[in-house]
């Protein structure tokens, strides 16, 4: 995986100062500490539920195993919908814990701008977390240049979904690996009665093909500069990928609008995965959960993953990813617990707990033969690109709102006088969002 | 005498005749000041935990609503601005449109339907009280329950119970994206919450119709009339206290749902199905605005302070 | 009743309250088929296999009793709170004088509109100073306090139609407004107690906001529940059953009481004879 340069400092030299400073760095707050027996007691701020939280209640018992004098303990937060309310709630009246679980980018600025965060570059340097991370995700942890998140697991979410029946339905025998191919696939789909496309586009995940398209298009410091508002939303980059978008639709992807807004993705999925109906779905990586559980599917057999085919602009190397971090509060009062866990969550066995549960982990330690076919297709993908983090993540609050919206807008009526109205719609509300 | 048992505890005692004019102008200023530390006595415990409740929030809410907050970062005081901005917002003006529509079809509706069905189980309650109490579990599930079984009934394609009903009886072609096309979603949604709301009303208003004397539907029998004659001039007239009951609770009680909408359409497509309480609750919650979402549920608590004291006030003016 | 009832008016009723039967059915057919087979609608029929799996794993992995017991702690100190103090406020609302009388009215009246997503969060922080998170009073008193909007306006609306010639009997007798409460007024208002017994159980009982936000260890049911769901795995069956869970409870309630208001009336005709 590649990324943009970073200037690694030299572990070395710093390690021998390390080792005899150790002592006294123990007793400063905030000093990372390497003694194996850290106790007490350390409080997660924790809003996970179903099977991710049996994931994380399995990573708490590893770490608790490994360190015996430690407790952990949780804030358990129970969340309807977008979880950053309830954590803001929480936050903002007082409640301490040492550690939590962020996924969103932009929630990670806000918290580090209200002093919220820890920096945790020190500890990355003298706990070596580069010899288990590669700098790629130190780099996705990373806001205003301070590394504050530890990436646990990820997910690639320009993987396209599809089930193996439909595709032997519709007489496809190899999936498509570019733009061409794949649109030229329609028709096939169209004369087996399938929809080549589901599209939830009831709340966001329609968003994910405006951006796998424009980051194929325009490369990924593009979509970062877009995301920062560097370049406004009325730029030709935007409008583009609307176009390009648009081709698909009147290429008879997608279905019509309304089932389209009628649709959530879990809709979406029953329709790839169970009725059939649809062809493909471009989903994060918890809809091979879903197919296997709910639907009742078998990973890599009855169905699988095709990454978004080459658009052949040049940026054909990206991946549209989202992760999941532990960030380290300030607010806390276990420090050294807080860096212990933060270290360990690196390491080989927290590595496999998470693979074991299904997910992709960041980890160089990781054992991939634990990986189901599905996931390990995701990972070998990712690992060949440079990577982007989901860009509705990255959007500050109102401002991904509007962002959805006007994509829903934009499905409505994808002609060109519609994409200039909600380019500028949405340029409008990040005027005044950041 | 009325139905209502009596049984008061000093034993009977007869009604004596009615004070002179002055002398009960003179009563009544003694009552107001004799009354004055009883009823505060009573009161007491309401209002300290009214006080908890509703008041120190909604101090808090005027107070945030002066303010610019942007999720964790410090507020800056914003003066009047979140107000003419929500005036000019676009969404909000929607909110309060839909809020309106929400309103009044939920509640006639709702009560409509509980009216009707109160009418007809009137006559005949033991037969009818399983079909009753069906309604009202209808009622019971939490609102969040009530949006995911509409859920699967809107469903876009076949697997929608609609729709699948549709083709099942060959009316194919009028299956349809119920939640996903602006015009239908709205419509949906006033179903499916009036649907969970008839329950308190057929309560309400059955209650009522029980209470209507036996000797006056005997006599209405005896005397020929049919059912349904009996339904229209007697039951229905005689439940009206109940339907007024029901209807004032319902009304303010679909200022508040919020579940319902959630988990049908999230306030979609494209913002069409927000009420002023999703719209705030957006605001406040999912974008983290507190002072703009403040300042919209302020709005609304004055509009319905503005509507219901006219009412308000003339129920209470023949007081004792 | 009177005479005989006639017999289409029960035909009637049913085929009417089919609309709301059917989809209770379906969330009872949800929890006992496994999940693939409802995904795409549980009336479809390719597939019928019945399964008690959902009942057994929700009872495994949730702490139902805790849940139960902290949900009844809830719900009935809650109703008996507010059944013992909207009568005496409603009654001083309708049958006495004193300064601030309609004010104070207007505003408990007004209050119900007010969403439970506005109250939450200030109470949050009130409670977390106070040292209240994660202790059971810190949800009673906004299920108490919150009540009165309604509550006060239905037992206040039954007082309307309530003789106040006995009241007035009471008073010139020498009773205090007080006993008068006590001995004439509230033995004959029983039934509109009742309703808003029932209620405020079914309320509190249901409700999950308050609860979510302000205990952690101990917490009612439909709290357990919230946790059934993960953000990306639906397991609808589980949902079912604990809807079904949750719901039996105050729908039984309802039943064993349902004659306590139904026959006296808390909305009365006014048909006096």
């Amino acid at each position: 995986m590649t990324t943009g340069i970073v200037p690694h400092a030299a572990a070395v030299t710093r390690r021998a100062l390390m080792v005899g400073a150790s002592a006294i760095a123990m007793m400063l707050m905030g000093a990372p500490s390497f003694a194996a027996d850290v106790s007490g007691d350390l409080v997660l701020l924790d809003w996970a539920s179903g099977s991710e939280q049996d994931m994380i209640k399995a990573l708490e018992d590893g770490f608790m195993k490994a360190n015996p004098n430690v407790h952990f303990k949780e804030i358990n937060l129970t969340v309807q919908g977008d979880a950053r309310g309830a954590i803001r709630a929480a936050l903002q009246s007082g409640e301490k814990a040492d550690i939590f679980i962020n996924t969103w980018p932009a929630f990670r600025k806000e918290l580090a701008d209200a002093g919220l965060l820890r920096d945790l570059g020190p500890l990355w340097d003298s706990a070596k977390l580069g010899d288990n991370l590669s700098d790629a995700w130190k780099a996705l942890g990373t806001t205003d240049g301070k590394l504050y998140g530890i990436t646990y697991t990820f997910g690639d979410r320009s993987a396209m979904f599809y089930k193996t029946e439909t595709m032997k339905k519709a007489g496809i025998d190899t999936q498509p690996t570019t733009w061409d191919e794949f649109v030229s696939n329609f028709k096939k789909l169209n004369d087996a009665k399938v929809i080549p496309i589901a599209i939830g586009a009831k709340v966001w995940s329609h968003a994910e093909w405006f951006e796998s398209i424009y980051e194929h298009l325009n490369g990924v410091e593009k979509a970062a500069d877009l995301a920062a508002h560097k370049i406004p939303w009325t730029d030709d980059s935007v409008k583009n990928t609307l176009k390009k978008w648009a081709e698909l639709i009147k290429a008879g992807c997608c279905g019509d609008a309304n089932t389209m807004l009628a649709m959530d993705w879990d809709n979406a999925s029953d329709a790839v995965m169970k009725a059939g109906t649809h062809g493909y779905q471009m989903i994060g990586m918890w809809n091979n959960d879903r197919a296997q559980s709910t639907d009742g599917l078998k990973s890599g057999v009855d169905f699988s993953i095709q990454q978004f085919p080459a658009m052949g602009a040049g940026h054909d190397d990206v991946s549209s990813v989202d992760s999941k971090e532990f960030s380290g509060l300030t607010i806390g009062s276990n420090q050294a617990a807080a860096d212990a866990f933060l270290t360990w969550i690196t390491t080989a066995e927290a590595a496999n707990i998470v693979a074991a549960h299904n997910l992709a982990s960041p980890s160089n330690k990781v054992d991939a033969s634990l990986y189901s076919t599905v996931v390990k297709a995701s990972v070998d993908a990712v690992s060949k690109d440079k990577v982007q983090f989901v860009l509705g993540d990255l959007l500050p609050g109102d401002l991904v709102d509007e962002y959805r919206v006007q994509l829903q807008k934009f499905l409505q009526d994808p002609s060109d006088a519609g994409i200039d109205a909600v380019t500028q719609a949405i340029e409008a509300k990040a005027a005044t969002a950041y | 005498m009325t139905d209502v048992a009596l049984q008061s505890r000093g034993g009977q005692r007869d009604t004596p005749p009615a004070a002179e004019g002055g002398a009960r102008e003179r009563t009544a200023l003694r009552r107001w000041i004799a009354d004055a530390p009883a009823a505060y006595l009573l009161l007491a415990p309401v209002l300290v935990l009214f006080a908890f409740s509703v008041v120190y929030p909604l101090i808090q809410t005027i107070w945030l609503s002066f303010f610019d907050i942007k999720g964790l970062a410090k507020p800056r005081f914003y003066g009047f601005g979140n107000f003419v901005t929500l005036f000019y917002d676009g969404n909000f003006r929607q909110a309060v449109v839909t809020t309106l529509l929400w309103t009044v079809c939920t509640t006639a509706l709702s009560v409509g339907a509980g009216w009707g069905i109160a009418l007809l189980s009137a006559l005949a309650p033991r037969q009818t009280l399983i079909f009753r109490f069906m309604i009202f579990a209808a009622f019971g599930v939490s609102e969040a329950v009530t949006g995911y079984i509409w859920l699967g009934i809107y469903r876009p394609d076949a697997s929608g119970l609609l729709n699948s009903l549709l083709y099942g009886i060959g009316l194919g072609q009028f299956a349809h994206p119920w939640l996903g096309d602006a015009h239908t979603a709205i419509w949906c949604l006033i179903i499916a919450y009036s649907w969970a709301q008839t329950g308190l009303p057929l309560l309400l208003i059955y209650a009522a119709t029980q209470a209507i004397s036996k000797n006056v539907l005997e006599a209405a029998y005896v005397d020929g009339a049919s059912p349904l004659q009996i339904m229209r001039h007697i039951i229905a007239p005689l439940s009206m206290p109940g339907v007024r009951v029901a209807l004032f609770i319902n009304l303010l009680g679909s200022l508040r749902a919020f579940d319902t909408i959630y988990v049908l359409t999230a306030g979609g497509p494209v913002r069409s199905t927000e009420t002023i309480g999703f719209f705030m609750f957006r605001e406040s919650f999912t974008q983290f605005k507190l002072g703009y979402g403040a300042a919209a549920t302020l709005v609304l608590l004055v509009a319905v302070l503005i509507v219901s004291l006219p009412a308000i006030i003339q129920r209470t003016a023949g007081a004792r | 009743m009177i005479g005989k009832a006639p017999r289409w008016i029960p035909v009637v009723v049913g085929l009417i309250s089919i609309a709301w039967i059917v989809p209770l059915i379906g969330i009872v057919v949800t929890s006992i088929r496994p999940e693939a087979d409802t995904v795409l609608g549980w009336w479809r029929l390719d597939h019928i296999q019945l399964t008690i799996d959902a009942w057994i794993r929700v009872w495994s992995k949730y702490r139902l009793g805790d849940g139960f017991w902290v949900s009844a702690q809830l719900a009935g100190i809650a109703t008996i709170g507010s059944m013992i103090l909207t009568p005496a406020a409603a009654y001083a609302f309708q049958f006495l004088k004193f300064p601030f009388r309609r004010t104070l009215l207007i505003i408990i009246i007004n209050a119900f509109v007010l969403p439970q997503q506005v109250v939450v969060i200030p109470l949050f922080t009130l409670w977390r100073q106070m040292g209240l998170i994660d202790n059971l009073l810190a949800v009673l008193i906004p299920y108490v306090g919150l009540s009165f909007a309604w509550s006060i306006f239905l037992v206040k609306n039954f007082l309307e139609d309530f003789p106040k010639e006995l009241v007035e009997a009471g008073r010139i007798d020498g009773c205090g407004p007080i006993s008068t409460f006590f001995h004439v007024v509230l033995p004959n208002t029983l039934s509109s107690i009742f309703a808003v017994g029932i209620l405020q159980f079914l309320f509190c009982w249901n409700s999950l906001l308050i609860p979510l936000l302000f205990l952690r260890t101990e917490v009612p049911l439909p709290v357990v529940f919230a946790q059934i769901s993960g953000q990306y795995d639906p397991n609808w069956d589980l949902r079912a059953v604990a809807a079904i869970v949750t719901t039996i409870v105050p729908l039984i309630i309802f039943l064993v009481f349902q004659r306590q208001f139904a026959g006296g009336s808390l909305t009365t005709s006014g048909s006096k004879e």
